[in-house]
C-alpha cells in the first residue's frame, strides 16, 4: 500500500460564526496528483488554509506524513508542506533569487549561515521551474506566468512531501496556465511529487489530475478518477446548470461543456417535433428545443458524433447507428416510425452523402410539415440526388425551406401565439 | 555588476561616516584646533601618552565633555531611531511607518510635560526627573496600544496601527491642554518636544547604551523573518516564519529601544522614517543588509544634522527641526517616485 501523505479526518473549520467545512474526510498517498473541485464558498481555499496552518480547525485532525497539523511548528509544517498561491505580488525589489531563497527558511537555525546544501536547493529549484536564466531580475519586474513560476520554485525550494496550489493558474493565460501545469505534472511524475491543487477550471482539472475531490456544502461531494466525478449529475449539481459532458477526443478524459443557466421561456404548445441530423450540426437547435419543451426525437444519428452525444445527454429517443456506415432501410424504417406522430419534421443543417440521403426515403408519407435548412444545401456531397429527391419529395408534400435555425425557431413561436395549431404556411424561397 | 558597484559603494561609504564624525567634533562656536582636538582625543578617550602641552584646560573640557559626548549620543540616537525604523516599516508593510507611530512619541512627551511642570527635579543616576518619566510614559503608551490591539494571541497589524494612531491623538490633546493650563512651562515643553542632544552628556549616554546595544542586537537576528515578513504574513507562516512571536518580539524590542531614546533626547522626528528609506534604494529590501547600513548612516545623518543645528545661527535650533526640515521635502520625493511607478 502506498504511503498516506495527507490525511483529513471530519475536518470542521469556518469563521466567526459561518461554517465553511462540516467534516471534511479524504487522504492522499504519495504521488498522487489530485485536484480539489467545488463551486465558490463550497470550502476549497479553506481547507488549504487549513492544511497550511493558517486557520485552526474546529473539530477533526488533519496529518501530514502521519504527524497531526495543529502540534507542527510552522518550521516543521513549511518543511512538510509548500503552498503556491493564486498569484503573488509584492512590490520590494526581491530578487528572483531572494524569492526562492526565503523557500530554504525553514531549514535554518538560528546563526547558522546558508549551506551547499541550501544553495543546491535553490538552484535545483530554479533549474526545474525554467527560472534559472532570470534569477538576477527583480521579482516585479517579471510577467505573471514568470512570477507564478518563481513562486513554485520557492515551494520546491522548500523540498516539501507535499505541494498545495491555489488556483494556480487563475491569473494567467492560456499559454502560461497550460506551461504551469505542465511543469507542476512534471514534477509530479518525474520526483514523485505529491500534489493537491484547488483548481477552478473542471476541464483542466480533468485533464491533469489523476483524481479528483469535488467538494459541496462543506463535504466530500464524490472523489474519484475524473471520469468517475465528472459526471452529468455531479457537474450540474455543482454549477446549479445544464452542462454537457463528453470525452475529450485528444486526452480521452472527460470535458465538461457549460450549456445555459438562464433557463428559456417555456413554450406553452409542446408539439412534437423528429429532428434529422446526424452530424455535429444540430446540437444547438435540439438543446434549445428541448429546454423550450417540445417533445423531440431524432434521427438517424451515427454513434459518435455530437448530434449523438446531445440525444443521449438529453435522453431524447433517437435511432443510432455505427459511425461511417450507411442508412440501411431498416433504420429509415425506423427513423419513420418515430416520425409517425411528428408535427413537425425538422431536417437540419447536415452534409448529406451518399450514406445518409437514406434520411429522407419515404418522407412523402408522413403527415407534419417539414422544414428544411437551407444550408444543407451547400453541404451537398451527393452530386446532384439530393437536389433530385428534394424535387420530387416537393411535388408531392409541401417542404419549407429556412435560412438559420433562429429563424426556425421564430416561425415555431409565432405560429404558436397566433393560436394556429398548424405552422403557418409561408412561400419561402 | 550593478550589485558589485552598490557593495563597493556601502564600504567606502563606512570610513566617510567616521571622517564626518571627526569633522563634526572639531566643528564648532568654540574654536579648538583639528590638532588640538586629535591629541585631546588620544589622551583623554584612549589613555594614550601624548603631549598635552598648549592645551588650556577649557579646550579640554569643551571637547572631553560637550562635544564627543553630543556627537556620540547624536549617533546613538541616530542609529537607534533608523535600525527601529527599518524594523517597523518591515512589520507594518508600510511606507510611513516610523519609530513614533504607535505613539511612543506622544507617551514620552506627555510624561516629559508632567515632570516639567510638576517640577520634578529629583534624579536618579545623573538623570533628570523628566527623563524617568518620559520614560515611563512611553512605555506605558506601548503597553496600552498594544493591549487595545490584541485578538485573543494575535496582534494584526491593522488594529495596532489604527489603535496607535488613536492613543497618539488622546495623548497629544492631553499634552496641549496641560501646555494651556500651565502657560508658563510651555516653552519648556515645547523645546522638549522638538528634541535637542543641547545639554547632554555622558549620563544620557550610558544609560541609554544597554538598551541600544542589546535592542540592536535582538533585532537583526530577526532579518531573516523581517525579509519573509514583507511578503505577507499568510506567505511568511507558510514559509514557516512563527509571525505572531516575531511581530511581538520586533515590537516591544524596537518600543523599548525607542523609549529609551526619546526619552533622553526628545522627539528627534523623520531620522527613523527618512534613513531606511534612503538606505534601501542603495541596498534593496534585504534587512540583513538594510538594518546595519541604516544603523550607520542614521548615526551620521543626525551628527550631520545636530552640527548644522548648533552652527548655523548664534543660537541652537532644535536638532528635531532640522530633520523635520529634511523629512517634508523627502516625502514629496517619495510621492513624485510612487506615482512614476517606482518601488518604494
Amino acid at each position: 500500500m502506498k504511503k498516506q501523505m495527507l490525511q483529513i479526518q471530519e475536518a470542521c473549520a469556518g469563521y466567526e460564526e459561518q461554517e465553511v467545512l462540516k467534516g471534511v474526510s479524504f487522504s492522499v498517498s504519495r504521488g498522487e496528483f489530485a485536484a480539489l473541485i467545488g463551486s465558490n464558498g463550497a470550502g476549497k481555499s479553506t481547507l488549504l488554509r487549513c492544511i497550511s496552518g493558517l486557520l485552526p480547525l474546529k473539530s477533526g485532525n488533519i496529518e501530514i506524513c502521519g504527524k497531526d497539523t495543529g502540534k507542527l511548528s510552522a518550521k516543521e509544517r513549511a518543511r512538510l508542506v509548500a503552498v503556491v498561491p493564486q498569484s503573488y505580488e509584492m512590490e520590494y525589489a526581491f530578487t528572483v533569487e531572494d524569492v526562492v531563497s526565503m523557500g530554504r527558511y525553514p531549514y535554518h537555525s538560528f546563526g547558522k549561515r546558508e549551506t551547499q546544501e541550501d544553495i543546491q536547493a535553490v538552484r535545483q529549484a530554479m533549474e526545474d521551474t525554467n527560472t534559472l536564466e532570470f534569477c538576477g531580475r527583480l521579482y516585479s519586474e517579471l510577467s505573471g506566468g514568470e512570477k507564478q513560476r518563481v513562486i513554485l520554485a520557492r515551494a520546491l525550494a522548500q523540498q516539501p512531501e507535499i505541494i498545495l496550489l491555489d488556483e494556480p493558474t487563475s491569473a494567467l493565460d492560456l499559454r502560461h496556465q497550460t506551461e504551469v501545469m505542465e511543469l507542476i505534472t512534471r514534477l509530479n511524475r518525474e520526483q514523485n511529487m505529491t500534489v493537491l491543487a484547488v483548481l477552478h477550471d473542471v476541464n483542466m482539472a480533468s485533464r491533469y489530475c489523476s483524481r479528483m475531490i469535488l467538494l459541496g456544502e462543506g463535504r466530500v461531494a464524490a472523489d474519484g478518477s475524473p471520469s468517475e466525478v465528472v459526471t452529468k449529475k455531479n457537474m450540474e449539481e455543482l454549477y446549479q446548470m445544464k452542462v454537457l459532458i463528453r470525452e475529450n477526443p485528444l486526452y480521452g478524459k472527460p470535458e465538461i461543456t457549460p450549456v445555459r443557466v438562464l433557463r428559456e421561456e417555456r413554450t406553452d404548445y409542446p408539439i412534437r417535433i423528429h429532428v434529422i441530423c446526424g452530424g455535429d450540426g444540430a446540437v444547438k437547435i435540439i438543446e434549445e428545443l428541448e429546454e423550450r419543451g417540445y417533445l423531440l426525437s431524432a434521427g438517424v444519428v451515427n454513434e459518435g458524433s455530437d448530434d449523438c452525444a446531445i440525444c443521449r445527454a438529453l435522453k431524447i429517443p433517437h435511432v443510432e447507428i455505427p459511425p461511417f456506415t450507411p442508412v440501411t432501410p431498416e433504420d429509415q424504417r425506423n427513423n419513420l416510425k418515430m416520425m409517425e406522430d411528428a408535427e413537425v419534421v425538422l431536417i437540419s443543417d447536415i452534409p448529406f452523402g451518399q450514406n445518409n440521403l437514406a434520411n429522407l426515403d419515404g418522407l412523402e408519407q408522413i403527415k407534419g410539415e417539414i422544414f428544411f435548412h437551407k444550408n444543407a444545401l451547400s453541404n451537398d456531397y451527393t452530386g446532384g440526388k439530393l437536389v433530385e429527391r428534394l424535387e420530387e419529395l416537393g411535388q408531392k408534400k409541401k417542404v419549407i425551406y429556412f435560412g438559420d435555425h433562429d429563424e426556425f425557431l421564430k416561425r415555431l413561436s409565432l405560429c404558436r401565439t397566433e393560436g394556429s395549431k398548424k405552422v403557418k404556411e409561408e412561400p419561402c424561397g | 555588476m550593478k550589485e558589485k558597484r552598490k557593495r563597493r559603494m556601502l564600504i567606502l561609504a563606512i570610513p566617510a561616516c567616521l571622517l564626518l564624525i571627526w569633522l563634526c567634533t572639531v566643528m564648532g562656536a568654540a574654536s579648538v584646533s583639528a590638532g588640538e582636538v586629535n591629541r585631546i582625543l588620544l589622551h583623554e578617550i584612549f589613555h594614550l601618552p601624548v603631549s598635552m602641552e598648549g592645551i588650556s584646560e577649557g579646550s579640554i573640557a569643551i571637547i572631553r565633555d560637550v562635544r564627543l559626548p553630543r556627537v556620540l549620543l547624536g549617533f546613538l540616537t541616530g542609529a537607534a531611531l533608523s535600525v527601529c525604523g527599518a524594523c517597523y516599516q518591515g512589520i507594518f508593510k508600510n511606507p510611513m511607518a516610523d519609530p513614533y507611530i504607535l505613539g511612543i512619541s506622544s507617551g514620552a512627551a506627555l510624561g516629559a510635560a508632567i515632570g516639567i511642570v510638576l517640577h520634578f527635579s529629583s534624579s536618579m543616576a545623573g538623570l533628570s526627573g523628566t527623563t524617568l518619566l518620559a520614560f515611563v510614559g512611553s512605555l506605558l503608551t506601548i503597553f496600552l496600544v498594544y493591549v487595545i490591539s490584541r485578538r485573543g494571541k494575535r496582534v494584526p497589524v491593522s488594529s495596532l496601527l489604527l489603535s496607535g494612531i488613536a492613543v497618539n491623538q488622546s495623548l497629544s490633546a492631553f499634552m496641549s491642554l496641560m501646555m494651556l493650563f500651565n502657560q508658563q512651562s510651555m516653552d519648556q515643553i515645547m523645546f522638549w518636544t522638538m528634541g535637542s542632544l543641547n545639554g547632554k552628556g555622558w549620563n544620557q549616554i550610558l544609560s541609554i547604551l544597554p538598551y541600544i546595544l542589546v535592542g540592536i542586537v535582538l533585532l537583526m537576528t530577526s532579518a531573516r523573518e523581517l525579509d519573509i515578513l514583507l511578503m505577507g504574513e499568510e506567505t511568511a507562516v507558510q514559509l514557516g516564519v512563527n509571525v505572531e512571536a516575531v511581530k511581538k518580539k520586533i515590537l516591544i524590542v524596537s518600543s523599548i529601544v525607542t523609549a529609551a531614546v526619546v526619552s533622553a533626547t526628545g522627539i528627534i522626528g523623520f531620522v527613523g522614517l527618512l534613513v531606511p528609506h534612503v538606505v534601501r534604494l542603495f541596498t534593496g529590501p534585504k534587512h540583513r543588509l538594510l538594518m546595519p547600513v541604516s544603523l550607520v548612516f542614521g548615526g551620521t545623518f543626525l551628527i550631520l544634522c545636530d552640527t548644522f543645528a548648533r552652527s548655523i545661527l548664534t543660537q541652537e535650533i532644535p536638532v528635531g527641526i532640522i530633520t523635520a526640515a529634511c523629512g517634508g521635502p523627502f516625502f514629496l520625493y517619495l510621492l513624485w517616485k510612487s506615482r512614476k511607478g517606482g518601488t518604494v
